[in-house]
């Protein structure tokens, strides 16, 4: 087949148009990776608040490397084996993910690389900026839920801020929590 | 004309393959409604001019075959469907 007739080209052009319109593509968030980093998150934020309020012995500190490097360890071998096995993979997917991981990336640096300007309350709400854009990222492609999980989690920001400073931590933490896991769950609801 | 895509099955793989990543064959023979063995022949097509690449694995002991289009797919694509449009717009 060498030459197309009008008629034929008005059908390849139909059939390319249909499947366009069907292939718009759905930001799949991946709740559990949410529901593991909002907790760890919160974990991180609360462990920190008690032990400067000596509510805790130092030594319980170490609990929180430990759970971030297991939130890590799994985060990444899930993406892995889902990147794998996928049956389609998005391009808006694959665009998604780079945002989440330049965001938490840059949120680690900022909280491992500058303790010092980040110190205390701050350090918590670098993770909290972070969390609000990648949820609020997700929003942008039309998922409701991660809209309103993303203003739950910039509220929170701003009323840690006018909170007295020994709660303005747990407030922090409870929008990692409610906005960020809270998210996680609803899209693991969602998805089965 | 793009004589690679004058194949109404290979134009719709590409169309498929567009705003994706990677897509699994048995995803591609779903949606465009042909048989495995046809649409294989199509693939090694279009992964031999290079407008399509391919990706073999495992999954659960299963071979897991996906692919994607690449910038040449992609152009030769944009090109096709463009001479389609206007030769259409000239019969009119």
């Amino acid at each position: 087949m060498n030459r197309l007739d009008a008629p034929q080209a008005r059908d390849h052009l139909e059939m390319v148009d249909r499947i366009l319109a069907e292939s718009h593509p759905r930001l799949c968030a991946g709740g559990e990776f949410f529901v593991i980093w909002g907790i760890a998150s919160a974990f991180a934020t609360v462990v920190f608040a008690l032990a400067d309020r000596n509510a805790i012995p130092a030594a319980a500190l170490w609990s929180v490397p430990l759970v971030l490097i297991a939130a890590a360890l799994y985060t990444s071998v899930r993406a892995r084996s889902l990147r794998r096995t996928l049956a389609r993979t998005s391009l808006v997917q694959r665009e998604f993910f780079n945002v989440l991981w330049l965001t938490i990336g840059l949120a680690f640096i900022a909280d491992a690389a500058a303790y010092r300007i980040f110190t205390g309350t701050a350090s918590a709400a670098i993770w909290s900026i972070a969390e609000a854009i990648v949820l609020l990222y997700i929003g942008m492609h039309g998922n409701r839920r991660a809209q309103i999980a993303g203003l739950l989690v910039v509220v929170s920001l701003v009323a840690a801020n006018f909170v007295a400073a020994p709660l303005a931590p747990y407030v922090l933490a409870a929008g990692m929590l409610v906005g960020y896991g809270g998210f996680g769950a609803s899209e693991l609801l969602a998805r089965d | 004309m793009d004589e690679l895509l004058l194949s109404k099955v290979r134009l719709g793989v590409v169309a498929e393959l567009l705003n994706f990543d990677w897509v699994a064959f048995s995803e591609l023979a779903r949606s465009l409604d042909v048989s495995n063995g046809n649409l294989g022949a199509h693939m090694s097509k279009l992964v031999d001019a290079g407008y399509v690449e391919e990706e073999k694995s495992f999954f659960n002991r299963r071979p897991l075959t996906r692919y994607r289009l690449t910038k040449r797919g992609r152009d030769a694509f944009a090109a096709h469907v463009a001479q389609l449009q206007s030769m259409l717009a000239e019969t009119k």
